[in-house]
């Protein structure tokens, strides 16, 4: 399986020149010019054991060495450095590590957040903001520190991706990280919670192995597959990852079936769309970085879409819809009918003619004989002929959620209509007529009394400016009559504003 | 390996070559993946008069010690480039082909010949980027693009066709959801690439005369139809965009060759038709029609291409001057003849359920070509003719101001209109299923409809149940 991990790799820059040209730390052995006295007196200072530091590893240390000699020979500052008296390799791995443990210390928390991908429910709010800009505050805090030059264990293993966010790793501790991941990952199927959450103690924060170290993995030996989680708390907020999710971060299956039931149920109760929104998101997170696709992919995606609709977010219910169509082309059941018909609706909300005829090409006969997808399409041949009569019965008559995006563009539907109308009638019609021609039927609630359309109908044409064309003919409990003769070029204008612009949201 | 070279001293020495022969077309047929009709073995005999590691070599002698060909150092570079990476492609090509001849499709390998081709593409580049390579080579370009189209379709279709089978890696499921890689990769590449080329013709600042600017309408014209294939139409707007706003100092579009022009005024036509610009888009492809009607085009292309402008114009007729195609025209050409007879005789016997048939029948082909929503509106004018013909059959009556003359009626009663509107099969009913019972609010829309789209003049004078039509021209445009 080679698929495209799922989450964003950030590439994160160092120093604020231009990287070093590539041959610059790959050809050190072949030497363009010979080499000075000086150089070679230093190479030998640099081995001898007198001078060597516990803490750095020889093999860093050598790296270093030749990227060192091999930068100053890009640079042409090889006869310009007094190679005698010049730092040591190993002097300045140990200062950038040791400037790099402080650094840590001061913002460990922080740093433990983001190479996590994780934000506690109990967290900072201000880490969203770090999320969008993409860029975490350790790895600003690097650009500045390194500007004199880039670590090898930085540069040796072409880590352009994640392990770049991590600074201050010797080989050997870089491995010892590597294998236990390795032996985690491998194991985290069958280890207890409990066990998982001990070790977490014991490798905590503060101790020499902090886990800002998790993940120095390269990204070559990323494992591109799906993540297995193990986490097993019901809630989790939503946070967008910028490297690989920790496993123990991530909910399996079982557990995201009852975080599902537990945010419908909660939605019922409370109605809380950043709630629910937020928790969708990490369920639809969680599902995409173990590579989840089933029938319960499709209800989290419906269950969102759904509520995303009733509450007028259309970012978020178009990228479910997104998603929907893939997943149900695989048939993994749900409610194709049901998105099919929300689909077309959109396309006519947002007069998209090349979405409508895209639209129609997909449709087959068989799609066409569902009831929802039917009404759709006889919502856009009688908006397309400019039939209103028809439109306005349709939309009364709208399944599932359709009220909710015919909403969206019904108002202007009335206009164009009443545009129609007013210069197809003279001199005038009865404001019952227009009541029920466009189909005001009164605000919720208000079902039982009959002049609740007639107002709502009234505020219509007050609202565009039309209330000195409205006039009761006979006296005092006539007929409320309309001067359409006089209204015709007034509904033409607001017709043409109101189609001329329609926001689009989060649409691919 | 002689041939190729033989043509390509014959280019740079136009004097010998035979007259009508432009001499950047005979350099563009030297890097043409297509052997010419005189010498099909073409590229086996590249392959075996050299190999990998005497290419070099030869190519030296061919390009920069070859008395024939006088080529500065640097152009002499550049074509070493050009060929080297060409006997590279012409390898991936004739395996690829061969592999496909025997049979053996799943062997062959479309995108390493993609991939081959544009590095050749990319030395081609190289050379106009440096300014080596001179305006009237720019032939080249248009192979290199044509054929940068041609094979990322095939090697497209071949990734398709192993993803379908299971072969590729990923399988069906991977491609959607949760990676949205498209099924198009290598064609989505080669819109970059042909963009590139673009770009590089459109910043050309040299004067007129040895411009790559005359490569710009034949570049254009690749994109629309890479965008097209695409379903990226939209982007078809930047190249025009960008073509008008350096209109002032390009070359008349009337100075280039007609097959750009015809091309050029098609795409454009078919995008304002999609944007429902129709006025703009009759202009544009009356003009391409014109063009390829005129005389000295000919051969096969030319019919296939006025039959892909009508389909497109008949549409676009149908809307803005309510003019169907005659039967003569139609009898020219079976295929559009079986797209719209059925439409354009239903409209014309004013029969709506025969309309409605013809559409729901024509659907796939008609979305396929884009144009089933702007036949949809034929059904305008198709009420148009109805509500005409209750009119005419109304009659004349006396004038009121006396005077024995005659007049027609004016005065129809709605109900005259939704009988005829249910003869015609116009689903007018009132959702009772009853038959004789008509929705009158309905008939009422579908006239008001006619009235505020100017077919009809008039007015509904409800609460009396008639339709008052102008006495002069109620049915403008049709002689009553």
């Amino acid at each position: 399986m080679n698929s495209a991990p799922s989450y964003t790799a950030v590439p994160v820059r160092h120093t604020l020149s231009r990287p070093p040209a590539p041959q610059a730390s790959s050809s050190p052995e072949k030497p363009k010019e010979p080499f000075g006295a000086g150089v070679r007196a230093y190479v030998q200072r640099a081995f001898e054991s007198g001078n060597q530091i516990d803490s750095v590893d020889p093999k860093i240390m050598q790296a270093r060495l030749k990227s060192i000699i091999s930068e100053a020979a890009e640079a042409g500052t090889m006869n310009t450095i007094d190679w005698y008296t010049y730092d040591l390799p190993q002097d300045f791995i140990k200062r950038e590590m040791d400037e790099a443990m402080r650094n840590r210390a001061q913002n460990g928390p922080m740093t433990n957040m983001n190479t996590y991908g994780l934000l506690s429910s109990d967290g900072l709010s201000s880490l969203p903001s770090h999320a969008r800009k993409r860029k975490s505050p350790e790895a600003d805090l690097n650009g500045s520190e390194q500007q004199d030059g880039t670590p090898p264990w930085k540069k040796k293993t072409g880590m352009n991706g994640l392990g770049d966010r991590i600074t201050g790793l010797s080989k050997t501790q870089e491995r010892k990280q590597q294998k236990k991941n390795n032996t985690m990952q491998a194991h985290s199927m069958d280890v207890d919670p409990d066990v998982l959450e001990k070790r977490r103690q014991r490798f905590g924060r503060g101790t020499p192995e902090p886990s800002i170290y998790v993940n120095p993995r390269d990204d070559s030996s990323l494992p591109t597959g799906p993540v297995v989680g193990t986490c097993q708390t019901l809630e989790k907020n939503y946070f967008r990852l910028t490297a690989p999710p920790a496993p123990h971060t991530v909910r399996p299956l079982p557990i995201l079936e009852k975080a599902l039931d537990l945010v419908r149920k909660k939605w019922k109760k409370e109605h809380n769309y950043s709630y629910a929104c937020d928790q969708l998101k990490s369920l639809r997170q969680d599902l995409t970085v173990q590579h989840i696709k089933s029938s319960f992919t499709v209800k989290v995606y419906e269950l969102h879409a759904r509520i995303a609709l009733e509450m007028g977010d259309l970012g978020e219910y178009n990228q479910c819809q997104t998603q929907l169509r893939a997943l149900y082309k695989s048939n993994m059941g749900g409610n194709p009918e049901e998105f099919v018909a929300y689909r077309i609706l959109y396309f006519i909300y947002t007069s998209n003619r090349t979405g409508v005829n895209d639209v129609l090409a997909d449709l087959t006969t068989a799609d066409k004989q569902k009831p929802a997808v039917q009404h759709a399409l006889q919502v856009r041949s009688a908006l397309a002929s400019g039939n209103y009569h028809k439109f306005f019965r349709l939309y009364d008559d709208a399944p599932f959620m359709g009220p909710y995006l015919l909403d969206m563009f019904v108002q202007r539907e009335r206009l164009a209509a009443m545009a129609a109308i007013c210069k197809a009638y003279k001199p005038d019609v009865g404001l019952a007529f227009l009541t029920q021609e466009l189909a005001f039927h009164g605000e919720e609630g208000s079902e039982d009394d009959p002049e609740a359309g007639l107002r709502q109908c009234v505020d219509f044409l007050c609202q565009h400016k039309a209330e000195h064309l409205i006039e009761q003919k006979g006296g005092e409990g006539g007929e409320v009559r309309v001067l359409t003769g006089k209204a015709s070029l007034m509904f033409e204008n607001a017709r043409a504003a109101a189609f001329r612009s329609v926001d689009i949201k989060g649409q691919i | 390996m002689d041939s190729i070279f033989r043509d390509f001293a014959a280019a740079h020495n136009p004097a010998t070559l035979p007259i009508g022969k432009a001499p950047g077309y005979v350099l563009a047929s030297t890097i043409c993946p297509e052997p010419p009709a005189d010498e099909p073995a073409r590229f086996y005999n590249f392959l075996r008069s050299t190999n990998a590691h005497s290419i070099t070599t030869d190519l030296k002698y061919k390009l920069q010690y070859n008395p024939d060909v006088q080529l500065s150092k640097q152009e002499a570079a550049a074509w070493m480039e050009v060929f080297t990476t060409f006997y590279r492609f012409v390898g991936f090509l004739v395996a690829a082909e061969e592999a496909q001849n025997a049979g053996q499709a799943r062997e062959a390998d479309w995108s390493g010949v993609y991939d081959s081709w544009k590095d050749v593409v990319n030395a081609l580049y190289k050379g106009y980027q440096s300014t080596v390579l001179a305006a009237w080579t720019i032939p080249c370009l248009y192979v290199a693009g044509k054929y940068l189209r041609v094979f990322a379709i095939k090697a497209d279709e071949k990734t398709a066709s192993q993803r379908d089978s299971g072969m590729a890696f990923g399988g069906i499921q991977e491609e959607d959801a949760f990676n949205p890689d498209s099924k198009n990769e290598k064609l989505e590449d080669a819109a970059r690439q042909i963009n590139r080329i673009f770009g590089l013709c459109i910043s050309d600042r040299n004067p007129l005369d040895e411009s790559r600017k005359w490569a710009l309408y034949y570049t254009a014209n690749l994109l629309f139809k890479t965008y097209f294939k695409l379903n990226s139409i939209s982007l078809s707007k930047n190249i025009i965009r960008s073509i008008r706003a350096s209109a002032h100092d390009m070359p008349a579009l009337a100075a280039f060759p007609k097959a750009h022009r015809v091309t050029f005024y098609y795409y454009t036509g078919v995008l304002h038709f999609l944007e429902e610009d129709y006025a703009t888009a009759e202009e544009n492809l009356t003009t391409a029609y014109d063009l390829c009607l005129s005389p000295n085009v000919g051969g096969g292309a030319t019919r296939k291409n006025l039959e892909l402008i009508l389909t497109y114009l008949i549409p676009t007729k149908l809307l803005t001057s309510h003019r169907l195609p005659s039967p003569a025209l139609l009898a020219q050409y079976p295929r559009l003849a079986s797209l719209f007879q059925p439409l354009t005789h239903s409209i014309r016997t004013a029969n709506l359920a025969a309309f409605n048939a013809a559409l729901e029948a024509g659907e796939p082909e008609f979305v396929k070509r884009r144009i089933y929503l702007t036949l949809e509106r034929g059904r305008d004018i198709i009420l148009r003719n109805i509500f005409r013909k209750v009119y005419i059959a109304g009659g004349f009556e006396e004038a009121k101001d006396g005077g024995g003359q005659t007049v027609r009626r004016t005065r129809v009663p709605v109900k005259e209109f939704a009988a005829a509107l249910m003869l015609a099969g116009a689903e007018v009913g009132d959702g009772s299923g009853e038959v004789g019972v008509w929705d009158g609010d309905e008939v009422e829309c579908l006239i008001a409809n006619a009235i505020y789209k100017n077919l009809m003049k008039g007015y509904i004078a409800r609460e009396r149940g008639i339709i008052v039509l102008s006495k002069a021209g109620a049915f403008p445009g049709t002689g009553v």
